[in-house]
């Protein structure tokens, strides 16, 4: 069969549609992307049905790690600078002692009283010391706090 | 590939008419690019938050009195094995598993059921989580969290 020189069409595909959605995408996920802040725990957390999402602004975190050991952390570099000074202005939670810890929910109560609480616990964390941090609450009038859980779906 | 045409738009070229020079400006390493970073953000952006159950604790000194009927004492131990009982009845064993269930119909049975959880100290943190989450999702939302005494692991003992 003879070769069929002038045939050829030459196909131009206009890109232009695909980059411009490109980019818009690009664009969206840069703005919406959160880094994660590094934690001073590794929290394997535990899950529930429960579908309430976690406050995001004025909240002070209390972290109770696997082996019993007790965290204290504030969302804004201000709350923290103001209960643990300078040093730790950028540091997301500090590890304190459970007898110090109704004294420091006082202080910070005070100088915020829009603070919401949140526990976070390890799932493995040993019942007693969630136990006892939920007496200080109770002793220290936080009756309303949140516990930070994955979501299960069956 | 896209690329942009720019015709050298100076007043004189114009008049001349035939020396437009095409600049053609090739677009692809920053489309590349650009998927590059697309690609890379769509695989690190998380979308779901962590959830949160509220609670809400009764302030210190209130005190509620509840008819012995309406009350149920759910008790685990700290190898998560789940007991119940009325009242004062002798406590009976169930099954997680069992328990979501178990909660509704007693929840249909009875509006004004009012849970007491206790939980042993040595247990892990997720039991008292699931048995909240098992009592939230059959509409108990009324409960209590109390400690665990040596009278109710005596009491747990009688059911085994």
């Amino acid at each position: 069969m003879p070769k069929i020189k002038k045939g050829r069409i030459p196909v131009k595909i206009d890109m232009t549609p695909m980059v411009d959605v490109a980019f818009l995408l690009l664009t969206f996920f840069m703005l919406t992307t959160q880094f994660k802040p590094p934690e001073e725990v590794e929290i394997q957390l535990p899950a529930s049905h429960s579908e309430i999402k976690l406050p995001e602004s004025n909240t002070m975190t209390i972290v109770v790690s696997e082996d019993s050991k007790i965290f204290l952390g504030f969302d804004s570099p201000y709350m923290m600078e103001n209960m643990f000074g300078q040093p730790n202005r950028n540091r997301q939670a500090i590890e304190i002692k459970l007898e110090n810890l109704p004294d420091l929910l006082i202080k910070a109560r005070i100088s915020n009283p829009k603070l919401r609480t949140i526990v976070k616990g390890d799932a493995n964390a040993e019942y007693g010391t969630i136990s006892d941090v939920m007496d200080i609450l109770k002793k220290t009038q936080i009756t309303r706090f949140a516990m930070v859980t994955n979501f299960k779906t069956n | 590939m896209a690329g942009v045409e720019i015709g050298g738009g100076e007043s004189k070229n114009k008049k001349q008419g035939k020396k437009r020079i095409n600049i053609r400006i090739d677009m692809t390493p920053m489309v590349d690019v650009a998927f590059l970073l697309l690609t890379f953000f769509m695989l690190t952006t998380v979308f779901r938050k962590p959830q949160t159950l509220e609670i809400n604790l009764p302030p210190k000194d209130v005190e509620v009195k509840i008819a012995e009927s309406n009350l149920m004492t759910l008790r685990v131990d700290e190898n998560m094995n789940i007991y119940w009982n009325m009242g004062i009845e002798i406590p009976k064993r169930i099954k997680f598993e069992d328990l979501r269930k178990f909660l509704r119909e007693k929840a249909a049975e009875n509006p004004k059921l009012v849970v007491l959880v206790k939980i042993d100290r040595k247990s892990k943190y997720h039991a008292m989580i699931d048995i909240i989450d098992e009592l939230n999702l059959a509409n108990l939302t009324r409960f209590s969290l109390s400690p665990m005494t040596e009278i109710d692991k005596k009491e747990m003992q009688r059911a085994s």
